[in-house]
């Protein structure tokens, strides 16, 4: 009998188990053990399970928490570093990174002070007539020869140095080492005196401004143009996206037709141009309209800088408002918005309540990654000469200022291309994990 | 067309399928998904046979793991899904130790699957008729471009479409769904598979092309004797095709017999919600379909016991504790219920006495 | 299809137009004139020059005149920098350089780029995706001008005995190395990126599926199903790419001192020369334009579904 029971792989039997079931095992359930038997899994809000995911992402919290260094550099640096970004600091020219001692810069005076063959001619002819003897010409030609290649300073390869390579050489030979901070002699001076100097960590350009000032108010002005640009592109790409998208039928399709337009022009072009025109037409502005607080507000602004929001206000909303108005047009389409239409709802309601909402996600990480593309933007076209203009540095018009001299002060392309390289890096990086965390069709 | 005849013309070592031997036989299948969330059980255990000219349908909710079962036959298991116990047997050969290109030359030429979304499933790119001559060509090197050309031709005619000469030339998005399906079946069969692997073949489809396609297949399988696995959770479609069903839930075999011991003797409480949940034609006007109630269970963390339980109406205190055995309710109608066992265990107490 | 390209055209042509209203305008738009910086002329010879140039005219006549021309392709001439030069033969002369460049540059990028995107996808999850993927968002984060003078600067002393490149333009082959190199970079990790994403895409479309359960090796699986599928997302980005990629020319003629129109579009916009600004904004609007043109009717060749008389998908 007991055949009957099928012995099927992992669904094994135990006759005793099932000789040893009673009445009581056969009973009904009751609701609530039902209910205890399904282990429930937490149900956690969109967010909350976003911001799971994004931390468990390593790559973008060190991303997140190099850019708050790189916050607190370009925002909180300046209020430390006693320095101004256009501040000229006399005698402090061309400054290096690093310095030397006084003592050892004396050293290497000493070391490579020369004695010229005439000076060596004449303490000879001095030191014969004391004894009462003159020179023939050709005793003093050897002079002249052996002042000469004592002065000479050759490397282990036989090249004779001169200038710099002399120095570098000298140093090595003495053994003086470079110390961190550039300092100028004055400086030095004033340190020997007792004088607190606060060091140029990044050496200072040739007119003697402290470089590390101006890379932290390059990398705040960089930081700055790309969240109020990414933000200005949010507002204008949002509003423009959601009428067009909401309203549909001729109003969309104008709509459209004007974002093809815009999106088939040459952006760099035209962003250049007007960057350039609205350069001008604001200086011109502020130059005749001075005491006005619009003007006042340029000013302080800088019109290269107010003239690139505009040209970004103008053509980089494109693609934000295409991406809003496709979510809005596959939302409009859901139940629920139809329900709060039937129930009488405006138009304006409908998209702040219902719709805004839902595509909040795919906003969040299209503005997040706006801000690397702004900020690389503002480089270029401070690189070019159009966008950030003197006194106010930009790490775009600072490497192209280094070009000149790379060499010499290479460092002065390093800094700010670093600075601007590892922020641009680390926007990427903390929008690709935003947008990992925020799309649930990657929900792992 | 005769199909039979072309069968032995396409290699001397093929074994001419007689109905009723057995083709297929998965032993105790376990199947797992390894997620970052943990392992996921998508099937956990099951077992049937299939014989040459059978159509077995597999039955069961979304999710309920009879796709991946299918996959796990054919070596389409994407990772992070493993196979992780049982065997599968496919004319007495073990296909879970093929190598990977005895894997691919099994793949299309023994068995073909046949997939739910034919809009999605021919590639957009190349014409059709280059997609049904590489499925013949992949298996046959010697085969020249004319003959193959012609091969793919007389399969197109077979599962009924017209205009081949220029059909053959057309991409698929100039093809309809339904003709989009009968390409597919036209790639599954050119290479005279034994068996066939059709997974929710007809879901996306119109319901008159859906008739058209059941009876396209129902012939086809007359003709070849082959083998047909039909998942689908579409239990009009079992009556139309299918000799036996399995019925599948949360990655379980529930129950398991011919067509006709299911629809009129269902063994198990998840069978019968299915079939009351059925529309019918022939129903009494007031009579209303009952849906199941809830949810399927979490298969993250799958409970002990029966993992209908909680959406059973006549669950008892033993299904929340243990896993039913299976119980033989007739000749190859089996079904894994605690119901079951009652009665059985009360039927041998009784013999018990009337013996004793 | 004739009906779809002639609409194209008919597009791109408004486009154009609307790129030259708006460079009219805004070189309209700016205070002052040209002749300011030269030391303040009389007003006698401002009103000559300005009579010479067409600059009295009311705005609306000098641009009817100016797109009467433009039909004519005569762009004006040059009214400081090159001083009554036609801007049409400096355009001959400087465009050819950095086209080559460009060109160049983009053509190694699609070709590294692609493979490079299709093994990472291959082998996703893994240490080869993970070095491939490093060093493809570090790329397009480093604006061009780092790349270009970071490289200038290693082959230039930056790096011992390594002064094998030239790093002043000087036309031969080797001096355009460094700057197709600079110039490429980006558009190369973009598009490996991208590749990646599309080729894994691909992957997990069902008739990848399909075509596995046909039996199909992975090779063939890959290169002929996945690749051809891939491919299409990927030139959707070439037609902005030719447009990034020339502006990023801008830059790179400045470092390396290339004597390109990039470079000289930028001279002339600092030094207000408007005929050369317009002529040059125009010019290369046009070329970007229609590169874009021609990358729309490139898909017609990858993708059959596309239907041009319908104007999409």
């Amino acid at each position: 009998m007991a055949g009957k029971f099928k012995h099927m792989g992992s669904l094994q039997i135990d006759e005793a188990y099932l000789a040893g079931l009673g009445d009581a095992d056969f009973a009904p359930a009751n609701q609530e053990e039902k209910a205890n038997f399904i282990a429930d899994r937490k149900s956690i809000s969109y967010w909350a399970d976003a911001w799971r995911r994004l931390r468990k992402n390593v790559v973008a919290m060190v991303a997140l928490v190099v850019l708050i260094f790189i916050g607190l550099f370009a925002f909180v640096g300046p209020a430390i570093v006693p320095y101004g970004y256009d501040e000229f600091n006399a005698g402090a020219e061309n400054l290096h990174p690093w310095h030397y001692t006084l003592e050892d810069q004396a050293r290497l005076a000493e070391a490579t002070q020369s004695v010229s063959p005439e000076e060596a001619v004449a303490k000879a002819q001095e030191e014969a007539a004391a004894q009462g003897k003159t020179l023939t010409s050709i005793e003093i030609a050897k002079i002249r020869a052996q002042a000469n290649v004592s002065n000479q300073v050759t490397d282990e390869d036989g090249n004779v140095l001169s200038g710099d390579e002399l120095n570098a050489y000298m140093r090595a030979q003495l053994g003086i080492k470079a110390r961190p901070g550039g300092y100028s002699v004055g400086e030095l001076e004033r340190m020997a005196n007792g004088e607190k100097v606060f060091p140029h960590l990044f050496g200072t350009d040739r007119n003697g401004r402290d470089y590390m000032a101006r890379v932290m108010m390059g990398t705040r002005i960089s930081m700055i143009v790309g969240v109020a640009a990414a933000l200005l592109v949010l507002i204008i790409g949002a509003v423009y996206g959601s009428i067009s998208g909401y309203c549909g039928g001729k109003v969309d399709v104008v709509m459209q037709r004007i974002v093809e337009i815009i999106y088939s022009i040459p952006e760099v072009l035209v962003i250049l141009l007007i960057s350039m025109v609205m350069n001008d037409t604001l200086k011109e502005y502020v130059n005749l309209n001075r005491g006005n607080p619009i003007a006042q507000l340029i000013n302080l602004l800088g019109s290269n800088l107010i003239g690139m929001f505009i040209a970004f206000g103008m053509l980089y909303w494109v693609t934000m408002s295409r991406i809003i108005r496709g979510q809005i047009i596959q939302l409009k389409e859901q139940e629920y918005v139809t329900a709060a239409r039937a129930l009488g709802a405006s138009g304006g309601r409908i998209i702040r309540r219902h719709l805004l909402p839902n595509c909040m996600g795919q906003i969040v990480v299209t503005t997040c990654l706006q801000i690397p593309s702004a900020i690389f933007l503002e480089s270029f076209l401070s690189f070019l000469g159009v966008g950030v203009s003197a006194p106010l540095p930009s790490l775009g018009s600072m490497a192209s200022d280094a070009l000149n001299g790379l060499n010499t002060y290479p460092y002065r392309l390093f800094f700010p291309a670093i600075i601007l390289s590892v922020m641009i890096l680390s926007f990427n990086l903390f929008g690709d994990g935003l947008r990992d965390a925020l799309d649930p069709r990657l929900k792992k | 067309m005769d199909l039979n005849k072309d069968v032995q013309n396409t290699g001397g070592e093929q074994v001419q399928p007689v109905p009723g031997q057995k083709l297929l036989e998965v032993q105790d299948l376990h199947v797992s998904f390894f997620t970052p969330a943990g392992e996921v059980k998508a099937v956990g255990g099951i077992s049937y046979e299939l014989n040459y000219g059978e159509v077995m349908g597999i039955v069961g909710e979304s999710g309920s793991g009879k796709s991946v079962e299918a996959y796990s036959i054919i070596g389409l298991l994407q990772s992070p899904g493993k196979v992780v116990g049982g065997s599968i047997t496919f004319e007495g050969q073990d296909v879970l130790a093929f190598s990977k290109s005895e894997m691919s030359s099994f793949r299309g030429s023994k068995v073909a699957m046949i997939f739910q979304n034919p809009m999605t499933c021919l590639n957009p790119v190349y014409t059709i008729g280059n997609q049904l001559m590489e499925a013949l060509r992949a298996h046959d090197k010697s085969i020249s471009k004319e003959e193959a050309a012609k091969r793919a031709m007389e399969m197109l005619e077979l599962v009924g479409i017209n205009n081949v000469q220029k059909r053959m030339k057309q991409y698929p998005h100039e093809f309809s769904g339904g003709m989009r399906q009968r390409v597919m079946i036209a790639m599954g069969l050119i290479c005279h598979p034994k068996l066939l692997i059709a997974d929710e073949p007809t879901t996306a489809l119109d319901v008159t092309i859906q008739a058209q396609i059941l009876e396209l297949m129902k012939d086809l399988q007359k003709k070849t004797h082959m083998g047909i696995i039909f998942i689908t959770h579409n239990l009009g479609v079992v009556a139309e095709i299918c000799d036996k069903v399995s019925v599948m839930y949360a990655g379980k075999m529930v129950e398991q017999g011919k067509v006709d011991d299911i629809f009129y003797h269902p063994g198990h409480p998840y069978t019968l919600g299915l079939l009351r949940s059925m529309p019918r034609v022939d129903a009494e006007e007031h009579e209303r379909l009952i849906p199941i109630e809830g949810t399927p269970v979490d298969m993250l963390n799958p409970p002990e016991g029966c993992p209908f339980a909680p959406r059973c109406e006549s669950c008892m205190k033993i299904c929340l504790q243990k896993m039913p055995p299976y119980v033989e309710l007739g000749e190859g109608h089996r079904s894994a219920c605690w119901l079951r066992v009652q009665e059985q265990l009360k039927n041998q107490k009784k013999e018990g006495e009337h013996n004793g | 299809m004739a009906k779809y390209v002639v609409k194209r055209v008919l597009m791109a042509l408004l486009t154009v137009l609307v790129v030259a209203c708006i460079t009219f305008f805004l070189m309209n738009a700016i205070p002052g004139n040209p002749w300011l910086s030269d030391k303040t002329p009389s007003p006698q010879v401002l009103e000559n020059l300005n009579r010479k140039y067409g600059l009295d005219q009311p705005v609306h006549i000098q641009l009817v005149k100016y797109l009467g021309n433009l039909s004519r392709l005569d762009l004006g001439v040059s009214i400081k920098m090159q001083k009554n030069y036609p801007v049409i033969n400096i355009i001959k002369e400087m465009f050819p350089v950095s086209a080559k460049i460009g060109g160049f540059a983009l053509l190694w990028a699609i070709l590294v780029g692609v493979p490079l995107g299709c093994v990472a996808a291959y082998n996703r999850g893994n240490a080869v995706d993970s070095v491939l993927r490093v060093i493809c968002t570090v790329g397009i984060s480093l604006p061009s001008f780092v790349v270009a003078a970071l490289l200038s600067f290693l082959f230039c002393g930056g790096l011992p005995n390594m002064k094998i490149f030239p790093t002043m333009f000087d036309g031969t082959w080797q001096s355009y190395i460094l700057p197709c190199f600079a110039l490429g970079f980006y558009p190369m990790c973009y598009i490996s990126r991208q590749s990646r994403a599309a080729m894994l895409d691909a992957i997990n479309q069902e008739y990848i599926k399909t075509a596995r359960a046909k039996g199909l090796r992975t090779g063939k699986v890959i290169f002929k199903h996945a690749l051809r599928n891939a491919l299409i997302p990927v030139i959707t980005y070439l037609g902005p790419q030719v447009a990034f990629t020339l502006s990023g020319g801008f830059v790179v003629e400045k470092v390396f001192n290339i004597p390109g129109l990039g470079r000289y579009f930028v001279q002339s916009i600092q030094n207000r020369d408007y005929p050369v600004i317009m002529g040059t904004t125009i010019f290369l609007a046009t070329f970007i334009v229609m590169m874009n043109l021609v990358v729309d009717l490139l898909y017609k060749v990858v993708d059959p579904r596309i239907n041009l008389t319908k104007g999409g998908k």
